[in-house]
């Protein structure tokens, strides 16, 4: 007991990783990474945009239930949205997260919709890199679909990369697929393509910033024709051009008798449809009975929001490799909800009563990162 | 000494913040009055008996003289111009409003301070040795091991609603000055081949139902304290009583359960917690452990003034006799400054006392003070040279009593003057123990002698580990005083045992100076303190002085 382990470092791990990977073909690499525990909660971030669905399609062979995180600008074209829900019913993939900036934040900074004209930079910021940052704040390690064919900022890109943005792990299974091997592969396994992709569009962002290219252009050339950008915040873009900005969703309201489910995107109503696991605050999870690797969404009870034996519960189970929802119910206050999220919840249902009485920027507000000394300290949150 | 990082500013900062939204949010009753209770104790926000009571944090008991000021400010503008040095390496004001707490928090903030986790069911505020990285017998400085876990568990997210609050102390020393088997955790640091590491009791606790620590593993070497920490923690947050809140603390669970049980359970969590930390943490130590180096200590400068001082003036050497301590450099000396004038509330300091203490230390003491949990001030790095000087000073100011470790440098809670939940006032009975031994002259003849005083069973006073225990209850709505025999916080921590029947609070003065006289009777020479003569002899002839009546009817 209390042995001296030496734990690598995080760039240590990084270069081990891609020695052990190096002669990998990418499903062997999506494989390994879905099931390896030294990358701990893994999620995919799709634009399902022109090449999307290669990806998609090997993460659905192997866990259809990989939570899949899709960043919705708001700025994206509409046959995007309509593919969007084409591919994941034909592939089966059972979470797919729809990742949005807060009507806050849209309401702050880009009321008009017009930022990507002035300030593409802040505009990207805005609506991808926030909201999918705080998405990605429950995972320990993340799957892109970057390739190093994509342009020069990407010639050097390895499987693994550590995340600049955060201590997670880029995983980049396409990192040496050439443009061929996507299209072959697409055609192959008969995957339906991006409507876009026929009319021009090899690489599809949002409306505003992006146009079509022309024969033998770069493919990427399209995107923010004429800036100097390249890149947005983060990896893969949409993009496009929209007068009119779209027309706000209607703000949820919290009903009688119904569950509120509070996200770090805001209130929401129910949306799982799958099985349950409840536990109770005094869950034994040694218990063999419990069978929690079977769970796809496990629900912690919280009889009082004194009773902080669920955040325990929550962060064992994210040691023990859970990694499908996890949900806070019960008496949980606004105040609690950096604890939920740092202890491995992903979300808290709570009352409407409590809803009114604690409406949203209460639990935004509470929300709103603080210094983290666990995170200085080097302990990862599961 | 360490200085509070811009990351520490920022988020004592963004706490700050965040209490005084919670103020608002439960004046427009959006938060109850339920739900507001764990936070603002989480803040340090206390209610008691007249007023609310902010408790204000030194961790392991180290302050520098701009925070010392910073109090003295905080107390002239937000409360009666005086503070309470509490048992526990904080500082308590009784006296502010609710509405000024925020603002008090944002000029605490200013020079590092805070509030944060001094109440509620968290892992309080830690303590360490108050003569840490002075101390003649120290293996390693402590602090930067207690300043690394007060960073681990500061808004940690699983450990802010625990079944009760958790308090946990180190120690550098094999003389324990921390009294860590009295903690839910107790480190005390030892060595083992070339390796340093910590001895961990857990459980240990006085309260209504005083224990001893126990031993859970005998060595963990400093690299696996965090995931140990967290391995205890985690363990307890899940087996701790939640159904009654007298049997909620780890020292229940250890007794109800039996250390073997919790040692499997924690090792099967220190499985789980190790591979969490990727080593960072010793990364943050070493950079911890930088800021406590040594102070530059002046060499071959002349002590002869304060060889001069000794001989001439018996009210200085008296004080030297009681107040110094060795310190590593024999031309130097720790010095304790006592808060326990004769007649005075024990822990008090008035704002000009405060800002004093912080001149000096900045004149002649390398800038460092620190608090110890018998609450007095702690000088401890002074040259021999400069003492006679600061006596000079000290004396003043009221602040130049000489009884460290004498009968009347008493640990007593605030009690029934300033609790809720006191059934017995202690302060007074502090006072009047004190001006008595005063008026009989007899303090230095009796030696040590630690006498502490608690106003309720929740012990805050520690009467449990005086060698004379003092605790004030309450019978048919009169104050009455039992007396413990005995009791122990150092390394040989022992619980005192009740003498017998209680006295009325006209009696128990008179009762202590018939038990202290029957031991100046007893014991073997002037050199065998109380406790050593009550270890050789046993109660009886404690008991004997203390209930003569009973005695002649036998
Ligand atoms: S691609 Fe254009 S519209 Fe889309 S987020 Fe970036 S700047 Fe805004
Ligand atoms: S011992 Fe009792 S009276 Fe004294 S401070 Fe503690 S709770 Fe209050």
């Amino acid at each position: 007991m209390a042995q001296l382990q030496t734990i690598p470092t995080r760039p240590a791990r990084v270069a081990a990783l891609n020695r052990r990977y190096r002669h990998r073909a990418a499903i062997q690499v999506l494989r390994e990474a879905l099931s390896d525990p030294e990358l701990g909660r893994v999620a995919m971030v799709s634009s399902f945009g022109a090449d999307s669905v290669a990806l998609l399609h090997m993460i659905s062979l192997i866990d259809r239930t990989t939570p899949v995180l899709f960043i919705d600008t708001q700025m994206l074209f509409p046959e995007t949205l309509t593919y969007q829900a084409e591919v994941a019913a034909k592939l089966g993939l059972t979470d797919v997260r729809t990742i949005r900036a807060t009507p806050a934040a849209i309401a702050a900074a880009d009321p008009d919709g017009d930022l990507n004209q002035t300030n593409p930079d802040a505009c990207c910021d805005l609506r991808k890199t926030v909201p999918l940052n705080r998405a990605l704040s429950s995972f320990d390690s993340w799957i892109t679909g970057r390739k190093r064919f994509q342009g020069a900022t990407r010639s050097e890109m390895e499987f693994f990369e550590e995340d600049p943005a955060g201590d997670r792990i880029k995983i980049n299974p396409l990192a040496h697929w050439t443009a061929r091997d996507v299209a072959d592969y697409i055609a192959n396994n008969r995957l339906p393509r991006h409507p876009l992709v026929s009319k021009g569009y090899p690489s599809i962002g949002c409306m505003p910033c992006t146009s079509p290219v022309k024969e033998g252009e770069d493919p990427r050339a399209g995107r923010w024709r004429g800036q100097d950008k390249t890149e947005c915040g983060i990896h893969f873009v949409n993009g496009k051009m929209q007068r009119i900005p779209p027309a706000a969703p209607a703000p949820f309201v919290p009903a009688d008798g119904q569950p509120v489910i509070v996200r770090d995107s805001g209130f929401g109503p129910e949306d799982w449809t799958g099985p349950i696991l409840d536990l109770a605050s005094d869950a034994d999870l040694d218990d063999p009975d419990l069978r929690v690797g079977d769970a796809t969404m496990i629900r912690i009870a919280f009889p009082s929001f004194t009773d902080g034996r669920g955040f325990t519960l929550a962060r064992r189970l994210r040691v023990a490799g859970y990694k499908g929802r996890l949900r806070a119910t019960g008496y949980v206050i606004a105040d609690q909800l950096p604890m939920a999220r740092r202890s491995g919840f992903d979300e808290v249902e709570i009352d409407a009563d409590l809803a009114r009485r604690q409406p949203w920027p209460h639990w935004r507000d509470a929300a709103d990162a603080a210094p983290s000394y666990l995170k200085k300290l080097g302990r990862r949150a599961s | 000494m360490y200085h509070h990082s811009e990351f520490d500013r920022a988020f004592v900062i963004d706490r700050a913040e965040r209490f005084r939204d919670q103020v608002n949010r439960r004046i427009s009753g959006a938060l109850t009055e339920e739900e507001f209770r764990p936070l603002r104790l989480m803040n340090g926000v206390y209610l008691q008996l007249h007023a609310y009571m902010l408790r204000i944090a030194i961790p392991y008991g180290t302050i520098s003289p701009d925070q010392m000021r910073r109090l003295a400010h905080i107390a002239d503008r937000w409360d009666k111009g005086y503070g309470h040095f509490t048992t526990r390496q904080n500082i308590q004001f009784n006296w502010p409003k609710l509405v000024d707490i925020p603002d008090m928090l944002d000029s605490l903030a200013e020079v590092g301070m805070h509030a944060i986790q001094t109440s509620g069911n968290t892992i309080r505020n830690v303590t360490a040795d108050h003569f840490s990285g002075a101390a003649a017998d120290e293996i390693a400085d402590p602090r930067p091991y207690a300043e690394l876990i007060r960073q681990w568990s500061t808004d940690h997210p699983e450990f802010q609603f625990l079944p009760r609050k958790f308090k946990i102390a180190v120690s550098g020393s094999p003389n324990d000055r921390a009294v860590v088997k009295s903690h839910d955790i107790g480190l005390r640091m030892v060595r083992r081949d070339d390796q340093i590491g910590f001895e961990v009791s857990v459980g240990g606790g006085l309260g209504r139902t005083p224990l001893v620590g126990k031993v859970v593993n005998e060595f963990v070497p400093t690299t696996d304290l965090l995931p140990y920490l967290e391995a205890i923690l985690s363990a307890y947050n899940t087996v701790g009583r939640r159904d009654n809140k007298y049997k909620a603390r780890l020292k229940i669970a250890v007794q109800e359960l039996g250390i073997d049980h919790i040692r499997e359970l924690v090792e099967a969590r220190f499985a789980e917690t190790r591979p969490m930390f990727d080593g960072s943490d010793q990364a943050v130590l070493a950079e911890i452990a930088k800021q406590f180096a040594q102070p530059e200590l002046v060499e071959g400068r002349s002590t002869a003034a304060y060889d001069a001082a000794r001989d001439a003036d018996p009210v200085f050497r008296s004080w030297a006799d009681t107040n110094l301590h060795d310190h590593k450099n024999p031309d130097y000396a720790i010095v304790t400054v006592s808060t326990k004038k004769h007649g005075a509330t024990p822990g008090d300091a008035t704002s000009d006392q405060m800002r004093l203490l912080a001149d000096i230390a900045e004149e002649y003491g390398q800038g460092d003070l620190r608090i110890s949990h018998e609450q007095n001030v702690v000088m401890p790095h002074i040259h021999r040279a400069d003492l006679p000087a600061i006596h000079a000073k000290l004396r003043e100011a009221g602040l130049g009593t000489a009884n460290i470790g004498l009968v009347s440098d008493i640990i007593a809670c605030p009690g029934l003057d300033y609790c809720a939940l006191a059934t017995a006032r202690s302060i007074p009975i502090a006072q009047q123990i004190a001006t008595r031994f005063d008026e009989l002259k007899l303090e230095h003849e009796i030696g040590e002698l630690k006498i502490k005083i608690s106003g309720c069973i929740n012990a805050c006073g520690h009467h449990h580990v005086g060698h004379i225990g003092i605790l004030g209850l309450d019978r048919a709505g009169v104050e009455n005083y039992q007396v413990t025999l005995g009791g122990d916080g150092t390394e040989t921590m022992s619980v005192g045992e009740r003498a017998g029947p209680g006295f009325s609070k006209d009696e128990i003065i008179p009762a202590i100076e018939r038990l202290v006289q029957g031991y100046l009777a007893i014991r073997e020479d002037e050199d065998e303190t109380f406790l050593q003569a009550y270890r050789r002899l046993g109660p009886a002839p404690f008991k004997a002085a203390l209930y003569p009546a009973e005695e002649k009817a036998a």
